[in-house]
């Protein structure tokens, strides 16, 4: 049988990535957030309760809880990595029209076009 | 035409970075045989600037720099502007040559084609190292597997286009992944293009400027990152 912990781990990277690669809609947004502080809520638990993690890993088929911490965070890594990457590119894609018109402008004024 | 005297209906456009040392010379014999030349200063920080203003080019210069494929798509907005019909992409090193230019510019003008793209593959490479060779093949499978697009040459720099396709370029990836992002523009407009051999001359000069061949890892990982995000 395969542990949960494979489907669940895989599927929310899938989910994840997908939502970076998405169109940058209110709802992904919105969706970002509520991960963030899921994140955050249980980093709080985790550090409050040190043998929850090891349970919750147990449960979920995986032999360590910081394995599990570890998996989470890989994940959280990759989301995090991905949306910079492609929110520099967003941003320098802005600024790179803005220098173009500015260009465009000069060379016309110089040009008396 | 070359007979004839100066070209007025075709436009050329050269992206130039820290080129100073060849671009007159590019520039001037161009202009010997096309009357609108562009360079785009892309934020050289040698005397580029300087060199361009002395030939009778129109210059552009931005104010940072953008990459070529920025500096393309600045030169085709300034030359929607003019009254041309044609436009030619063209390096500043001096590795293509004008006669090439004539042979693809007559073959648009018989108007069955959007765009001509020059190939070295069809065409006679001098001077070309072997690892760029095989990294210029994988780059033609990559190319034929994302767009579908049967080419010999995918990274020439030299391209002719009318002004439909000029209208309607929109290039947003600023280095080199361009000449990937243009050929999906025209596959997914579904422009009618056409490969011609032209010839590439490596010169010292021009190997020394040229790209490194890990930029293809950035390249590849580009157009797919634009493959499947929206």
């Amino acid at each position: 049988m395969i542990p949960v912990v494979q489907i669940v781990v895989i599927g929310a990277a899938l989910f994840l990535v997908a939502n970076v690669l998405g169109r940058q809609t209110y709802a992904a947004r919105a969706w970002k957030k509520i991960a963030l502080s899921f994140l955050a809520g249980a980093m709080v638990i985790a550090v409050l309760f040190p043998d929850l993690t090891n349970q919750i890993a147990h449960f979920v088929g995986v032999g360590r809880g910081a394995d599990l911490l570890l998996y989470g965070l890989t994940i959280a890594f990759i989301t995090y990595a991905l949306n910079d990457y492609l929110r520099g590119q967003r941003d320098r894609d802005a600024l790179y029209r803005l220098a173009r018109r500015v260009a465009i402008l000069e060379a016309n004024k110089r040009y008396d076009i | 035409m070359k007979k004839s005297g100066v070209d007025t209906e075709a436009v050329i456009i050269i992206p130039v970075y820290n080129e100073a040392e060849v671009v007159a010379s590019v520039v001037n014999s161009v202009l010997k045989h096309f009357k609108y030349v562009i360079c785009i200063n892309d934020g050289s920080r040698d005397a580029s600037s300087e060199e361009i203003k002395k030939t009778g080019a129109y210059l552009i210069e931005h104010p940072i720099n953008m990459g070529q494929g920025a500096a393309l798509q600045t030169g085709i907005e300034f030359a929607r502007q003019l009254p041309v019909k044609y436009f030619v992409t063209f390096d500043a090193d001096g590795q293509h040559r004008i006669s090439d230019v004539h042979t693809m510019i007559k073959k648009i003008k018989k108007g069955d084609f959007d765009i001509i793209l020059g190939s070295r593959f069809l065409g006679e490479t001098i001077g070309i190292s072997a690892s760029k060779r095989i990294l210029l093949k994988l780059a033609i499978w990559f190319s034929k597997t994302t767009t579908g697009l049967s080419l010999t040459d995918t990274h020439n720099g030299l391209r002719v286009f009318n002004k439909k396709v000029a209208d309607n370029i929109q290039i947003t990836q600023p280095d080199m992944t361009h000449a990937s992002e243009i050929l999906e523009i025209v596959a997914d407009k579904k422009y009618k293009y056409v490969e011609i051999p032209v010839t590439i001359e490596y010169t010292d000069y021009s190997r020394r400027k040229g790209q490194s061949i890990v930029n293809a890892v950035n390249i590849g990982f580009d157009t797919l990152l634009r493959k499947v995000s929206k």
